[in-house]
Formats: C-alpha cells, structure tokens, sequence
C-alpha cells in the first residue's frame, strides 16, 4: 500500500488535499457505522442488558445442555466440511493447475458456474437430491444395496453434504493459485536427488502448498461456522446450528438477551480464527 | 515431475478420477434442476416421465413472483448505483487520501463481508425496528448496500492502485481542472474496476438472503426469500423453474465477465 511519490510533494494547486481524502470516505464511514457497528454493537449490548444488566444470559448459554450440543453441532459440521474440501479440493486443484488446457478450462467453468450459481437453487437441488424418494435413495434402493431408504435430510449428514458442495469453490480457487505459483524446476531437483513421485509429494508439494491449505481451511471453516441457509433447508430441529439458534430465538422466543449472547459467542469465534489468518498468512490470502 | 501431467505416472488416473467425481458432484445438482424444470412430474421424478413447460406458466401467471421478481431487481440496481458511487469516493480516498487511520478504515469497511451475516441480520432486524424499516424498499437498500460495498471498494481500490496517477497529473499540467482530470482521464482508465464492482454489488444484493428473510414483510418480498418461504413448505417444481431462470442469468453474466476479462487482455 505504498502512495507515489506525487502525493508526498505538497501541491499548490491542492491545497486542501488532507481533508478532501476525508470528505471522501465520510459517506462510507456514515453508513457502515450507522448501519453496521451501531446496530450490531446494540445488539450485543442486549446481551449484557436484558432482561436485567448482568452477565446470566452467558451463564444460561454454556449451563444448558441443548446450546451447548448446538455449539458442538457447529463446530463438528464446520470441521467435517473443512476436511472434506481440503481432501477433494486438494486434487481437483492440482488438475486445474496443470491438466491440457481443454480439460482444466472445462472443469475450471464447472467450478465458477456452481460457485455463481444462487444458493437457494443449489441447496433446492440438493433437497430434491437427498429427500426420502430422492433421486440417490432410490438409485441405492434399485441397485440393492439398501433395502429402506437412508436418512440423509432434516439431519447432520445432509447438511454436511450440502455445505461441502457450496464450499468446495472457496477451496479449489485459492489451492489452485498456489499449486501454480510453485516453480516446477523444483520437482526436476527432487527427481534427479532420486526422489520417488510419493517422496516428491510429501517432501515438496505438500510444504509448499502448507500454507495455501490452511489459509483455505481456516477460511472453508470460519465461514461454515455462521451458516445460515443451508443448515435451516438440510437440517433437523432436533440438530441445529448456531445460527440457526440465534435466528429461531430472535423470531420465535424473543429472547433478544439470549440470542446476543449467542452471537456474541459466533462473533468472538470468527474474529479469533480471522486474527490466525491475519497473523500467519497476512490480509491478502483472506481477500483471494 | 509432479507439475507435468504427462509425467505423472499412475498418479495420473487417480487425478483424473477425482477431478472427475468432484465435476460431476458440482455440475449434476445444476443439470437436475434445470432437467426437472421442464420434466411433468409434480413429484420429482426423474428422469421425468414426460417434458412440459407447465411450471413455467405457473411461474409466468403468477403476479406474486413477478412481483417479487421485479422488487429483487429495483433493489438490487438501487444498491448498485449507490455501491459503485460511494465506493468510488470511499476508494479515492483510502488509496489517495493521508489521514492517521487509513488501514483501519479500510478494514472497517471490509468487515461487513468477512461476519457472519446471520449476526448483522438480526442486529439490523431490532435497529430497523425501531426505525419503522423493516418491509420497506429504502430498507432493504441500507441493508444490502452495506453488504455490496466491501466487493465494490476492493474492486475500485485495486483499480486505483494499478492506475497510473501521473497520467491525471499530466491532465491537470495540460490546462484540466482537477475534477475534469479525474472524471474524463481516471474514471475511463479504472473503468474495468467500476463493472465489477457493479456486477458483484448487483450479485451481493440480488443473491443476498439471510437478512432479507429478516426484513421482508408479506408486500415486500425479494425473490430469495420467496423461494425460502416456499421450500420450507414443500419442494414444487415452480421452484425448479425459477432456479433455472437464475442459473441462465448467471451464466449470461460468466460469459459477460469472460469478455471483460478478454476486453482488459487486449
């Protein structure tokens, strides 16, 4: 972020040149603070303030076993889905990176039109996918593998398969960059060291790659974790999710105490996993 | 040897087989619906047992989704206007600008992208409620143009920094006011950057549904959450219909952005 030279010389021309990069931003600043900081800052105020100031709406969060299995829910389907992308992510990005040009501008398309493509429409097809009757139980059923339809919606499992498949881009596109930054001279110096294609891969491709992974899963992660969408279509409301939770006690309990406490508790986790990213791999490897 | 794809040995297969699976598990939701649009099984048969265009008349005779087309669509324009204009100024002066606090502020901005908008949802859900804004057009503009200015200041603020600022100043030395400079020398010249941070604030408002479900009133409903409200009740092929209506939008809008990109090559 580096300014030319041309700002540092004091213009004559401009004089007001300080506040005019002011003036600039107010409009933004004005909105995100009145629309953003200020509504979220009150509602984690909430948290705090009703039904009496003090501190029982946290007390009451982590005392109670049903916000406590949600809070595991999120964080066993966030870990789940970031496992699953990073293994089918890993290889897809490979071939992107280094397949005929035919093949990994074809699935490369794949990739972006399913990313673009609504989410509701997405989630849609994978209701119609995984219901009782769906498409997938009754292939198994035809094929004799089960006799009774699986139970793979209004459950952990369909949300995890619906997750897996909207997060998988958020994956692919990073690793891919990165695959392709590694300078393929370094392969040619492991083989004629006389390293096998497994050493190769262990010993060269994955720490080179290390960092674009994690940077990837933190981000696959993170971004699970405050899922909202598909958790309310795929899931059950006997296995929620926190956001979910924070949804359901603003609209159907008005618990507005207990649901900024919730959020409070999604936020916190967010921003920490955000400052390991921020703090190892730098702001850029988050933007991408 | 690994980077060579003729020299990957048996690896080779496994990559193959993989980058095939995971295609398929990407591309086949997206022919389905598209397949069961035009199939006449009210119950999702598929492949269905014969083809019609039933659901989209339905859609097409229904004022409610037009309308709730047509709302989705002046929001979302709305947004991308006001997005592209203050996210413009905002650039300006967080790439120009020599103030204490510029990379603070710049995070600032960004943050509404990276929190977990079913937070802001309902923050913004009690805050307009007290504001008498929830169900209404200038509020689903607020919400949304907080979500669509993130895409549009980096978007902007790349562009900015690619471009070449003596060019402006060369303007200026040749008799240009200022303003002048700036409108017909940098604006042309970041004119890339301005498309898509109007594409992706048009996407971030037009796709945005968690705080729409929030907001919306029974008169005032965007398309997103017309089609949540419908599938929490059942699994109509109308839906299937609209879906594909969007994913035809969407990849409209691919091939415009590959020939932005081809534009910017060339």
């Amino acid at each position: 972020m580096t300014l030319s030279h041309a700002a540092h010389v004091p213009s004559p021309a401009r004089p007001r040149r300080l506040p005019a990069g002011l003036a600039a931003v107010t409009p933004a600043f004005a909105l995100v603070a009145v629309v953003f900081v200020l509504p979220v800052l009150a509602l984690l105020l909430r948290s705090v303030l009703e039904p009496e100031p003090g501190l029982q709406n946290y007390a009451a969060f982590f005392a109670s076993t049903t916000y406590l299995k949600v809070l595991g829910n999120t964080f066993l389907v966030a870990a789940t889905v970031t496992v699953a992308t990073v293994l089918l992510g890993f290889p897809v990005a490979w071939f992107l990176a280094i397949a005929p040009g035919f093949w990994s501008r074809l699935l490369f398309a794949v990739v972006i039109l399913s990313m673009w493509t609504n989410l509701l429409a997405r989630t849609y097809a994978w209701m119609v996918l995984l219901q009782r009757t769906g498409l997938i139980n009754r292939t198994l059923m035809n094929l004799g593998l089960i006799s009774e339809p699986l139970p793979l919606i209004n459950n952990l499992v369909g949300v995890t398969i619906g997750m897996t498949y909207i997060m998988l881009p958020f994956m692919i596109l990073p690793l891919h960059a990165t695959i392709r930054s590694i300078d393929p001279s370094v392969f040619q110096a492991a083989s004629l060291c006389g390293a096998s294609r497994w050493q190769a891969f262990t010993r060269v491709m994955l720490p080179l790659t290390a960092t674009g992974i994690a940077a990837g899963a933190l981000m696959v992660f993170v971004m699970s974790l405050g899922y909202f969408i598909t958790p309310a279509l795929l899931g059950g409301t006997s296995n929620m999710m926190l956001a979910e939770l924070i949804a359901q006690l603003v609209q159907s309990l008005l618990d507005w105490g207990l649901a900024g406490a919730a959020a409070l508790v999604l936020l916190v986790v967010t921003l920490a996993i955000y400052a390991v990213q921020l703090r190892f791999f730098g702001f850029g490897q988050a933007r991408s | 040897m690994l980077l060579d794809f003729s020299r990957l040995g048996p690896w080779r297969l496994v990559l193959v087989l993989i980058a095939l699976l995971v295609g398929a598990y990407l591309l086949l939701p997206i022919l389905l619906i598209v397949g069961l649009s035009f199939g006449s099984s009210r119950w999702l048969q598929f492949p269905p047992p014969g083809w019609t265009l039933r659901w989209y008349r339905e859609l097409f005779d229904d004022p409610a989704w037009i309308a709730s087309f047509l709302t989705s669509f002046r929001i979302a324009a709305v947004v991308t206007v006001l997005s592209v204009v203050i996210g413009l100024m905002a650039s300006f002066g967080l790439t120009r600008g020599e103030f204490r606090g510029r990379e603070l502020l710049r995070a600032l901005f960004l943050t509404p992208m990276i929190l977990p908008v079913v937070v802001l949802a309902v923050a913004l859900y009690a805050f307009f409620l007290r504001l008498h804004l929830n169900g209404t057009f200038t509020g689903f503009v607020l919400a949304h143009l907080v979500v669509a200015l993130p895409f549009s200041i980096i978007a902007i603020s790349n562009a900015l920094e690619r471009f070449d600022r003596d060019i402006e100043t060369a303007a200026i030395v040749c008799g240009a006011s200022p303003l002048e400079a700036k409108l017909r020398v940098t604006l042309p010249g970041i004119r890339l950057g301005l498309m898509s941070a109007a594409l992706f604030s048009f996407l971030a408002s037009w796709d945005e549904v968690v705080i729409a479900i929030f907001m919306a009133s029974p008169d005032l409903q965007t398309l997103p959450v017309r089609i949540f409200s419908t599938l929490r009740q059942d699994l109509s092929p109308v839906i299937a219909a609209v879906s594909t209506v969007l994913i035809a939008l969407t990849a409209g809008l691919m091939a415009l952005a590959a020939l932005l990109r081809k534009d910017a090559r060339s």
